[in-house]
């Protein structure tokens, strides 16, 4: 990675609290779930930076803050330069465009009833994008070339697909703006293992060949040590340790990252395999 | 095929080539396509594969769970010399949950939401036995103990929601173990769990089962539980089992291309971040028009032209007694190709290093 002048994505202080409630009518607060915890770290230009945690950490809301999908509790986001926290109507729509998600499950996430063609083609719809005839499609064709897909199949439905080829296309549909920022939150967990190999790389080589600055969410120590530049681990709304990817896999210094990589099974049985 | 040590002593569990098929619109779906395999007492059988490789098939058969999907079942379950498949249902009842027991992925969906966890497990344990509800009330206490939840005697009274994915694991591990099965089956049992609960939930069941003594079966798409759990390794691949060996064996000398395949799409946390994963190319093949010849030969990137018409049986392979596999290319051919591998070649430049045409070449029209 060339060191970037200035990060991307810049988060400090960043804190979102769900209140717990009682009533019905009153909905009196009595306290609150600390879901991010005052989490400050950047995303750099170009890198992968990887969230690792368990269920319930707090890293996909912190994803969602970072999308503004989530009003933050606290805190900041600066994105390219620009605080981004409070904004709203059109100004948040037009950041929008310039950050895009994948999600975890390709089945729940595409809408059975549009063909494949018009969800890709739909990100260009909502910001009233190639607007003449012919535009869109040759757009959503070429982006479906760039994930793998076959573009002749752009009139068919999702259920004609296979997991794996599903995620294609909601990358191809996340891709569809030329977003600066990906954020791909488990993209991978609901796919089989021979699957889950040819979409990592498929996200390995589009962030090469685009210089997407790409944050990876999951829970999976192994995939995030193929994926990512560096690593943050989160654990009950915090960030425990944030490192350079060989580095934490090699000395991590936190207690709960070791107890991590000490819990993933039979590492130490195939690693016989490579170390040969 | 035999399995594990100690050939003078019976296996528990033998399965004689099994045959599942489910009928479909579409026609019949062969789940499971002639699958054999042994347990012992004791011991640890690994069944690894993906979605719809009929692993999980396999083993509600065995308990009789596929009789009312309208399955077709052929060929044997011999538990203890008793064949489970033409066993009638209330001598089956009799076994299932007793003698041979289950743990599924899913503890929520597994455990009555609006009963009590105490209550669940009472059941289980009067299910087979002739005990006042007293005593199964202690029984489902000590259980609990057992599967280390604390404080069981509090706990017994909670609701399933009350319980976290961790506990209700173990809870179903309690209800599970409440006769002593001589055979436990667990279906991915830690896959819906946080990688250090699945830890202990592992260790768990290693520790019950060095105790009881049981024999367990632990289906997974995950090469690394296999590798932590079991003593043998079974792969399927399209409803057979394509290739089986000791866990060490497997790992260190795998000799059926889609165990390469699985192994090596893998990211594993000790190689080096820049090595790239080989994905299998293509999809999962239909199983209810499987590809003619070797199943697996419209995948393999060794294929060669005669493969998609003769279809390999699972057959020894030399120098290691626990090893078989069903795959045509020949041993010595296989040997050099995963050695090439292993040296970091692409599947064409290790096909280039034995001679053999590329897949390209090979699968071009004779």
């Amino acid at each position: 990675m060339s060191s970037p002048v200035e990060p991307l994505v810049c988060v400090r202080g960043l804190t979102k609290h769900f209140p717990i409630t009682r009533g019905i009518v009153s909905q009196r607060s009595i306290g609150a779930v600390r879901a991010v915890d005052d989490v400050s770290f950047d995303i750099h230009r170009g890198e992968t930076l990887g969230i690792v945690g368990e269920t319930g950490c707090g890293k996909s809301t912190t994803a969602r803050l970072i999308m503004r999908l989530l009003d933050a509790t606290a805190g900041e986001i600066e994105f390219d330069g620009r605080d981004i926290t409070r904004l709203r109507g059109s100004a948040l729509k037009a950041v929008r465009r310039e950050m895009q998600m994948i999600f975890q499950d390709p089945y729940s996430s595409l809408n059975p009833r549009k063909t494949v063609g018009s969800i890709i083609g739909e990100p260009f719809a909502i910001h009233g994008l190639l607007r003449e005839k012919g535009e869109r499609k040759r757009e959503a064709q070429r982006l479906m070339g760039t994930v793998g897909l076959n573009p002749e199949h752009y009139n068919r439905y999702p259920h004609e697909f296979s997991g794996g080829q599903r995620q294609r296309i909601g990358v191809a549909r996340s891709l569809a703006l030329s977003p600066k920022l990906l954020i791909a939150d488990e993209p991978v967990s609901a796919l089989d293992v021979s699957i889950q190999a040819q979409v990592l790389n498929l996200l390995r080589e589009l962030q090469r060949d685009l210089g997407l600055t790409l944050m990876f969410i999951s829970h999976d120590l192994s995939v995030i040590r193929y994926m990512c530049d560096r690593v943050a681990v989160m654990r009950s709304g915090k960030i425990v340790e944030l490192q350079d990817n060989e580095q934490l896999y090699r000395e991590p210094r936190d207690p709960y990252t070791r107890q991590l990589l000490e819990s993933v099974p039979g590492v130490r049985k195939i690693g016989v395999r490579s170390a040969r | 095929m035999t399995m594990g040590r100690g050939p003078d002593e019976a296996p528990l569990l033998r399965v004689e080539d099994l045959r599942v098929e489910f009928v479909s619109e579409d026609g019949a779906v062969h789940a499971v396509d002639g699958v054999s395999y042994e347990v012992r007492s004791g011991r640890t059988l690994g069944i690894v594969g993906e979605s719809g490789s009929g692993k999980t098939v396999c083993s509600l058969t065995t308990l009789g769970l596929t009789r009312h999907q309208g399955a077709r079942v052929s060929g044997r379950i011999l538990f203890e010399g008793q064949d489970l498949v033409t066993l009638p249902e209330d001598e089956l009842r009799a076994i299932r949950g007793n003698e041979i027991a289950m743990i599924f992925q899913d503890p929520l969906s597994s455990l009555h939401p609006l009963y009590r966890v105490g209550a669940q497990l009472i059941e289980a344990v009067r299910a087979h036995r002739d005990v006042s509800k007293a005593k199964a009330r202690e029984r489902a206490i000590e259980l609990l103990g057992l599967v280390g939840i604390s404080d069981p005697a509090r706990r017994v009274d909670d609701y399933p929601y009350e319980f976290s994915g961790g506990m209700r694991q173990r809870a179903m591990i309690a209800m599970a173990l409440a006769n002593e099965p001589k055979l436990l089956i667990a279906d991915e049992p830690t896959t819906a769990l946080d990688v250090t609960v699945q830890a202990q939930i592992l260790a768990l069941i290693e520790r019950l089962q060095r105790e009881l003594g049981m024999a367990v079966v632990i289906i997974t798409h995950d090469l690394g539980v296999a590798a932590e759990m079991a003593d043998e390794i079974a792969v399927m691949y399209a409803g057979r089992i394509v290739e089986t060996a000791s866990a060490e064996r497997l790992f260190a000398a795998p000799e059926h291309p889609y165990t390469w395949g699985l192994l090596r799409s893998i990211p594993r946390l000790d190689a080096q971040r820049a090595a790239d994963l080989t994905p299998i190319p293509g999809t999962p093949p239909s199983l209810i028009n499987p590809p003619s010849g070797c199943h697996f030969h419209p995948r393999c990137p060794y294929a060669q032209p005669d493969h998609a018409r003769i279809d390999p049986a699972l057959e020894p392979v030399p120098d290691d007694p626990s090893q078989f596999v069903a795959c045509l290319l020949e041993t010595q051919v296989r040997r050099r190709l995963w050695q090439q591998l292993g040296a970091g070649d692409t599947p064409e430049q290790a096909l280039a290093a034995v001679g053999l045409p590329s897949g390209d070449e090979a699968g071009a029209p004779a």
